[in-house]
């Protein structure tokens, strides 16, 4: 069978969801936006137009849910690597927002250009399981108004796949909007293909950005998939109990959920969680917390048992700088998620709380993802895999290796190889000059760096995407 | 007399408000010294507080705890203290801010907490507070420190904007300004011409000293 790991039992599964619909009910969520406020009432619900606060009653949660889609497809602008959810493995996205790189060439910490996005494309591009590209990085060397598209227009030059980016204004929505309709050819593509998708996370405890939520809301109007990713902290924007965090983190994302259902039907939503714990002496949020992993977890559960897809944050750490901290934390944020089931974890690549990218981290992490899926596929008990003829043959004594059967399980998925971990024996290990996964995922991030761009754009769509960018430069404030 | 300051010492350190109130009253039925109460009481409280904090024995929530006790006494003793004016220690002032645009304002309500802990008397006007209204409060409440927070990589220009109109207000040199947040550094406190940067709390209270001192 497939290895699986649960934080919460169904029962659990239950009452957290009521939990929730009782918050929703007898607190409410504060949306400071009309239009949603306005489809909120017509839809039943009691507004409270002065604090802008809306109890959701528990059928107007379930509607929504019920018309939610179960499957959908992230598609990519090369079609080769679409991601359909839900999927039988977990793939990996990046995660948004960081402010920082440690520069491959020096190995220094510095803050974030724009470069360092279509870099971190380019090696995003050659991650195995890398299926979501969130640009990682807010860069310093633009200005903040246009940022967004020239992150998003730059991650699609520099990669063929699934690009995810929030839209945190209104006028942002009509360039993405464009540049997905350069790539694609006409907005009926653009609803159809889905290479673009947002992130949306709430604002804990059970808020809503206005901006945020407008310019999103617009966004659903082109059938652009969704991630909702609520993010309470246990103890400071979030009830100091996992449970209860979880129960408030499970709220936002049905408050999110029936607003973008009533404002388009059946719009394509992803279920998510960045939620977690802080450090109570400084305040900080804490990503690689192993109570931060159990909430993730539980909060996978809950978007299956609605039977959203799933991409929830993970493979994460609080390590200011790459090696045994980082890797810990990342193995344990991220294994429990892939042995529950989720479709993807977004995190790849960052240190430091998210706000650090490692080119060599975000290849090391993809190889943490193909472990953890190996782990996650188990063991397969079947007549295929019943060798029992073979151990009669050989016999007490003897050996397996020339069986029919063993030459073609090395090359089988029964065996998952590493390409970054050694294996080599000592000696060997030596003579290849002592190699780390560091020294091995380095090496690899030159290779791709100084390459060949792999599947650029056309000329002529890149010449209109520049525009794009130029355009928004001049005209987003 | 000890023993009722040590009392108020404690409501502050225990974080019990009520206590903390019910105390700051019986200073004023019976015309008690609303000076030494403060000063031989609340503020020992606080100021252990602060300490058990840097010992790592006090969290968070235990200095929130003690913070609101103190501000509880003050406002209780407010005008008491007022009538003093003179032979009072006057406190120094802090204005704090989540810039607009920005929601996030559980860093900067840190900060605030640990400098009130520290003695400064701080004016928390919330999150996405419009530039206007930072001028504003610098105007009227003449603070000797003005606190910026950004957590969003596109909201943390608006404090470089609001450095920029504290210039063309003529009042820049009138007042500190500190910057923090998520992806605020210092490169980016020394580009805007910020007087200080601060990436947590107990050092934002050492900086405030040392900007104030």
């Amino acid at each position: 069978m497939k290895m699986n790991a649960y934080a919460l039992s169904d029962e659990e599964i239950r009452i957290i969801h009521n939990d929730s619909l009782q918050i929703l009910e007898e607190v409410g969520v504060r949306i400071p936006v009309e239009k949603a406020l306005e489809l909120l009432e017509a839809g039943g619900a009691k507004i409270d137009w002065e604090k802008k606060n809306v109890s959701i009653p528990r059928e107007m949660v379930a509607k929504a849910l019920d018309i939610t889609p179960k499957e959908f497809t992230l598609g990519a602008r090369n079609p080769e690597f679409d991601f359909a959810m839900p999927s039988s493995y977990t793939a990996f996205t990046l995660d948004g927002a960081g402010a920082n790189v440690i520069d491959y060439r020096t190995g220094k910490r510095r803050e974030a250009v724009l470069q360092d996005v279509a870099d971190a494309a380019r090696v995003f591009e050659e991650v195995e399981l890398g299926k979501v590209l969130w640009s990682p990085v807010v860069p310093y060397d633009v200005p903040g108004g246009p940022c967004g598209i020239l992150n998003t227009a730059t991650s699609f030059m520099n990669s063929s796949k699934h690009v995810q980016d929030e839209v945190k204004t209104l006028d942002e929505v009509q360039y993405v909007i464009e540049i997905a309709k350069a790539i694609l050819g006409s907005e009926e593509e653009v609803i159809k293909r889905k290479i673009y998708s947002a992130t949306y996370c709430t604002v804990a405890p059970l808020c809503h950005d206005e901006e945020m939520l407008e310019a999103t809301m617009e966004l659903t109007k082109y059938k652009a998939p969704v991630l909702i990713l609520p993010m309470p902290a246990c103890g400071s924007t979030g009830p100091a109990s996992l449970y209860s965090n979880i129960a408030v983190a499970n709220a936002e994302a049905l408050s999110a959920i029936t607003v973008f259902q009533l404002m388009t039907p059946g719009t394509p939503l992803i279920f998510g969680a960045a939620l977690g714990i802080i450090n109570m002496r400084n305040g900080i949020f804490l990503e690689g917390a192993m109570e931060t992993a159990l909430q993730l977890s539980a909060m996978g559960q809950m978007g299956k048992y609605y039977g959203m897809p799933t991409i929830i944050a993970g493979c994460l750490t609080d390590a200011k700088e790459l090696g045994m901290q980082a890797d810990i934390e990342k193995v344990m944020t991220c294994l429990p998620l892939v042995l529950g089931g989720v479709d993807a974890v977004n995190g790849a690549g960052l240190i430091e709380s998210s706000m650090t990218m490692s080119f060599e981290q975000m290849l090391i992490d993809g190889e943490i993802g193909l472990m953890c899926n190996r782990m996650s596929a188990g063991i397969e008990v079947s007549d295929e895999k019943n060798f029992f003829m073979d151990i009669k043959e050989v016999g007490p004594g003897g050996h397996f290796l020339k069986r029919k059967n063993t030459r073609t399980a090395v090359r089988s998925s029964e065996f998952f190889t590493p390409e970054l971990a050694n294996r080599s024996t000592y000696s060997e290990w030596l003579k290849l000059g002592s190699p780390s996964m560091f020294s091995e995922a380095h090496k690899k991030v030159e290779k791709i760096l100084s390459g060949e761009l792999k599947n650029p754009l056309s000329p002529s769509t890149e010449k209109v995407i520049k525009e794009i960018m130029e355009e928004a430069k001049a005209k987003l404030r | 007399m000890a023993d009722l300051y040590d009392e108020m010492r404690n409501s502050v350190l225990e974080g019990d408000e009520e206590l903390a109130i019910e105390l700051a009253e019986k200073v004023l039925t019976e015309k008690g010294n609303a000076m030494m109460a403060m000063n031989e009481g609340f503020l020992n409280g606080i100021q252990e507080a602060g300490r058990l904090f840097e010992d790592g024995e006090y969290f968070l929530p235990d200095l929130i705890f003690a913070a609101d006790a103190l501000k509880s006494a003050l406002r209780v003793l407010d005008s008491e203290l007022k009538k003093n004016e003179g032979e009072s220690v006057k406190s120094k002032k802090i204005v704090l801010a989540t810039v607009q645009g920005d929601i996030h304002d559980i860093g900067k309500t840190i900060v605030g907490t640990m400098m009130t802990a520290n003695g400064y008397e701080v004016h928390d006007l919330g999150a996405d507070v419009k530039n206007e209204e930072i001028i504003r409060a610098v105007k009227e409440i003449k603070p000797e420190i003005v606190g910026l927070s950004a957590l969003l990589t596109t909201t943390m220009e608006e404090q470089k904007n609001i450095i920029t109109m504290l210039e063309e207000e003529g009042i820049r040199n009138t007042v500190k300004v500190i910057v923090g947040g998520a992806p605020v550094n210092q490169n980016w406190a020394d580009k805007i011409k910020a007087d200080g940067y601060s990436d947590n709390a107990i050092s934002a209270v050492k900086l405030a000293d040392e900007l104030t001192a």
